[in-house]
């Protein structure tokens, strides 16, 4: 039985896990061999293909662009999530539950069906092809994910704790920056982390949004990549591992965070 | 919600919050398109050193004193460029003023008005100087909308070792390519017999294309569609046969150009269907087929004659450029016969121009030329209509599902025929 | 005590989702009713044209059905699969932590990557799983694999996240129970489905549909893999939506295609929140 369990996990870490070793193995083969199979491995490691995404493409700028927009919407995302939060857990909000069900219908949109009119919008208001239309986007469909988990870090805050701030003489907003933000750091960093994955992943709106390398973000980069005469697959694997490192970092070491936020965003009210 | 006025001071610093940021994320290179004498040009990326194209930009401002030009490049996806102009365009940008379309999109971007007519700059005489496929390209409802800039046709390659070891000599007719294919991979292994683009994508409806004009078929004949003849059956069931026979591996419904091309370049097929750029490639140093492959025109069917489909570039101007008149002098400029041989010694990229196709200099760096002009004469733009993207859409799925297998050529025509009709109407 | 002023507190959020998730919403409505296209002039009321077009639109049914097989299917395989890597996983083990972390990367990288790493090990020329397998599928190209390449695709990147919500499910089962079931005798597959499945069941529906709507939703993975081909086989509803809307352009008709995601959504986005009422009472 012990046995069999051990086996599965390992399986389990195994079926995760190879098609990264294959995408790090494809990026440091050199190119001829890219196309042969055997061998699986290369005869030589290169770091040709890194190279290459760093020269011949505006790759860092796109970094750039993704990191932007990401740590924009993040705070923006969190700073009005956690007002609207604050709210909804420890003030007398009329309705509070069918606002918090409102809200998760809002995340539930399908991107699809917001894009052309945000995109005319977009257009008529002249942020066409610009970071701002994204971080716009991103903050606002972000946002009922940020009041989520908030209402419910804000929550497992006992109550006395602000009262006892109101009756010490603090405005509701001073309990709220003072008093129970930083009591709820772990939840605010939860909340972060998602936030920030969700705006480093998404697809739709940017590559619907922009369309000059001086407005795309990593997604889109890595959707267009192949150019006109060459599927460069060593690069595209080298930029593919590029830019999961972040995450890769932020899974090993925030990872009781993010399933703790993912828990509470999916399950939880 | 109790109190109102707090709520709108809010609403401001969120608005005052959101426009700094707009301030420090607005894309550098857009502040300056305001100064007047700046011409923009956007196109994309060219493959190789960006000079000889610097060069050329440079030559014409001083050519034309006051006037600055600035290119911009977009990324080489046919697709995203044509999001990208047509959603710019829509909103009337006036930040770029010459610009680099492909042939399919004249007739979209003219019937919407976004073009500047550029029929002035196209007399009878000049017209002739230019092939007949790229001028009937950037002709919408009797004006020239675009100038050629450089172009494209199918074309097919094929391995002269392989041949000549088997006595045979490159396939006139459609037949003589199953043969030919069938008797060098009987005894090669690791050669697939021939290889094309067979993707659900436009690539796609270029290769269908082909096959349907070589059996004398169409796609539209005096504005009517007809689709669904008995020789473009005949010549979708060929393409389906090229399958089922296995001289062309199944896995063809995942291959673009690229693909494509490195199968063939890696010495694992026969015969290629592709665009020209491939020949420099195959060509270059340590390519595994250099000096092994020749170049003709595509087959065609018994009682038919070799087409190939028209890609390529021309130069558009913005109707709302803010100087006309300087957008118009440097299109005319590049589309000249001395830029576009520049082009074609520096990037490959094949004039428009009959002309250049004698020129002496070109004919010894680019020796399949003589051959390319008999294609190029030939080559036949896809039908020209503003609804093209739309019809397009349609071919890709319907000659997708008869290659693949998923319904049977006359059905895929009868369904591309009924729904063809209705876009059209 | 100084008044608190909620609404206050409220207002960003709400001129926020308002303006820029409310308005959408209520705009696609509109212009689903419009003939509008910068081939146009100008913006035309049509009503219903749109809907009676798209009722008669074969490839919007195809593009329907696809959705609804994708979703079915690839939810069915993560659901069952997350519940038995989260039995797996949930009792404590050395190393759990770092196995956590390692689950969590399909989930967590774009999926765009993970398409673009997945187009690359299905390859039928030279790529690596039909390598490994000795086959020759043509994993992408033939409209029977296709969809299932991608349903696969998806299995790997959402199959973690489903098992860590289970999980946490799992650790909220009392102790107590289990160590009841041990004395009355009960072996490991009574003490599932006695104890363990009927407790779970409240969470598994919530994982069921809240997974369902993603997958309703499904854009990123197939444009990259497929594009919704060959012979759309691979064409979803959204990728439909897309196509009419920015490549060709018709913003009426492919606002009235997007709707109907938007409608499908909205019902059972309507059963997730009852079902998340009921398993927190």
């Amino acid at each position: 039985m012990k046995l069999v369990r051990g086996m599965g996990l390992i399986l389990v870490a195994v079926w995760s896990l190879a098609p990264f070793a294959w995408l790090l193995i494809t990026s440091v083969k050199p190119t001829p061999e890219l196309t042969q199979l055997p061998p699986l491995l290369p005869s030589a490691a290169t770091g040709a293909h890194y190279l290459a995404v760093f020269t011949g493409h505006p790759f860092l700028r796109i970094i750039a662009n993704s990191a932007v927009v990401a740590a924009a919407s993040t705070l923006l995302a969190l700073a009005i999530g956690a007002t609207a939060a604050f709210a909804l857990a420890r003030l007398r909000v009329r309705h509070a539950p069918l606002i918090l069900v409102a809200v998760l219908a809002v995340s539930m949109f399908p991107p699809i069906a917001t894009v052309s009119p945000l995109f005319l919008a977009i257009n008529a208001v002249g942020l066409r092809d610009t970071l701002m239309a994204l971080i716009v986007t991103y903050t606002t469909f972000a946002l009922p994910l940020a009041i989520w988990l908030l209402t419910n870090f804000f929550r497992q805050v006992p109550v006395e704790i602000y009262l006892a701030a109101r009756v010490d003489g603090c405005s509701a907003f001073q309990a709220f920056t003072r008093v129970i933000l930083p009591l709820s750091a772990p939840g605010l960093i939860a909340a972060a982390l998602l936030v920030f994955i969700f705006c480093w992943n998404e697809f739709l709106y940017a590559l619907s949004f922009t369309s000059s390398p001086a407005a795309r973000t990593i997604p889109v980069g890595i959707a267009l990549f192949p150019g006109l005469h060459v599927v460069p697959w060593g690069e595209i694997a080298a930029a593919s591992i590029v830019v999961t490192l972040p995450l890769v970092v932020l899974a090993f070491a925030f990872q009781r965070r993010i399933i703790e936020g993912l828990t509470a965003g999916a399950v939880k009210g | 919600m109790t109190n109102h006025t707090p709520g709108r001071n809010c609403l401001i610093v969120a608005v005052l919050l959101l426009a700094a940021l707009f301030g420090a994320c607005k894309p550098s290179g857009e502040e300056s398109s305001s100064h007047p004498p700046v011409v923009v040009f956007k196109h994309s990326k060219l493959f190789g050193d960006p000079r000889p194209l610097a060069q050329l930009l440079a030559e014409f401002e001083r050519a034309n004193p006051g006037v600055r030009v600035r290119a911009e490049t977009l990324p080489a996806a046919s697709d995203a460029q044509h999001q990208y102009y047509a959603t710019n365009l829509a909103a009337g940008a006036a930040d770029f003023d010459v610009f680099a379309l492909d042939v399919i999109w004249v007739a979209e971007f003219a019937r919407a008005g976004w073009l500047r007519d550029l029929s002035h700059l196209l007399p009878a005489a000049e017209r002739e100087a230019f092939f007949r496929g790229p001028i009937e390209a950037v002709t919408w409802e009797g004006r020239a909308f675009a100038l050629p800039w450089f172009m494209d046709a199918g074309v097919l390659y094929y391995r002269k070792d392989l041949l000549d070891k088997n006595h045979l000599a490159p396939p006139r007719t459609w037949d003589e390519l199953l043969h030919a294919a069938r008797t060098v991979t009987r005894t090669e292994s690791g050669v697939h017999g021939f290889v094309w683009q067979g993707k659900q994508y436009e690539g796609l409806v270029c290769n269908a294309l082909e096959y349907l004009w070589s059996h004398g078929g169409e796609v539209l004949r005096n504005g009517q569609v007809v689709l669904d003849s008995a020789a473009n059956r005949a010549a979708l069931t060929f393409m389906r046969e090229l399958l089922t026979s296995g001289v062309t591996p199944e896995f063809v419904t995942t291959l673009t150009e690229e693909p494509a091309r490195e199968i063939f370049g890696r010495g694992a097929a026969l015969f290629l269907r592709n665009w020209p750029y491939a020949w420099r490639l195959f060509e270059q140093q340590g390519s595994a087929v250099r000096g092994k492959v020749g170049v003709s025109a595509l087959p065609h069917f018994i009682g038919g004659k070799s087409a190939a489909t028209l890609g390529g570039w021309q130069l558009g101007v913005n109707r709302h450029s803010r100087n006309p008149q300087a957008a118009e002098r440097l299109a005319q400029y590049l589309t000249s016969p001395a830029a576009q041989k520049v082009l074609a010694l520096a990037y490959g990229y094949n004039p428009p121009r009959r002309a250049l196709y004698e020129d002496p200099e070109l004919l010894a760096a680019q020796p399949f030329f003589a051959e390319l002009r008999a294609v190029y004469e030939r080559a036949r733009p896809r039908p020209v209509t503003p609804q093209y993207v739309r019809l397009s859409q349609v071919l890709q799925a319907e000659f997708s599902g008869a290659v693949a297998g998923l319904k049977s050529p006359s059905q895929a025509l009868i369904d591309a025929q009924r729904q063809a009709e209705a876009i059209l109407r | 005590m100084t008044r608190e002023h909620p609404g206050l507190f409220l207002a960003p959020a709400a001129v926020t989702l308002g303006a820029v998730a409310l308005f959408p919403a209520l705009a696609v409505l509109w212009l689903s009713l419009e003939e509008r296209s910068p081939l146009l002039a100008a913006a035309r009321f049509v009503g219903f044209d749109n809907y009676t077009r798209l009722i008669a639109d074969a490839r919007f049914w195809n593009a329907l059905a696809n959705t609804v097989y994708f979703s079915a299917v690839s939810v069915a395989l993560e659901v069952l699969l997350g519940l038995l890597v989260a039995l797996l996983l949930a009792r404590a083990f050395r190393g759990r932590a770092l196995l956590y972390s390692i689950i969590l990367l399909p989930w967590a990288i774009p999926t765009v990557v993970s398409a673009r790493l997945w187009e690359w090990l299905y390859n039928a020329d030279y790529g690596v799983l039909n390598y490994l397998l000795g086959t020759h599928v043509n994993w992408l190209g033939s409209p029977g694999w296709a969809l299932h390449a991608a349903i696969l695709m998806d299995v790997w990147k959402a199959t973690p996240f489903v098992a860590l919500l289970l999980i946490a499910g799992l650790q909220t089962i009392p102790r107590e129970l289990y160590q009841a079931a041990a004395l009355d005798g009960a072996g490991a597959w009574t003490t599932f489905r006695r104890i363990t499945l009927p407790l779970l069941v409240p969470l598994l529906l919530v994982v069921l549909v809240f997974r369902t709507i993603d997958a309703f939703r499904v854009f990123d993975a197939i444009y990259v893999l497929t594009g919704g081909g060959p012979a759309n086989s691979t064409e979803t509803v959204s990728i439909y939506a897309y196509k009419v809307l920015f490549q060709a352009l018709e913003f009426g008709y492919g606002s009235a295609v997007a709707v109907s995601v938007l409608a499908v959504v909205a019902l059972l986005t309507a059963v997730y929140a009852r079902l998340l009422r009921g398993s927190m009472t």
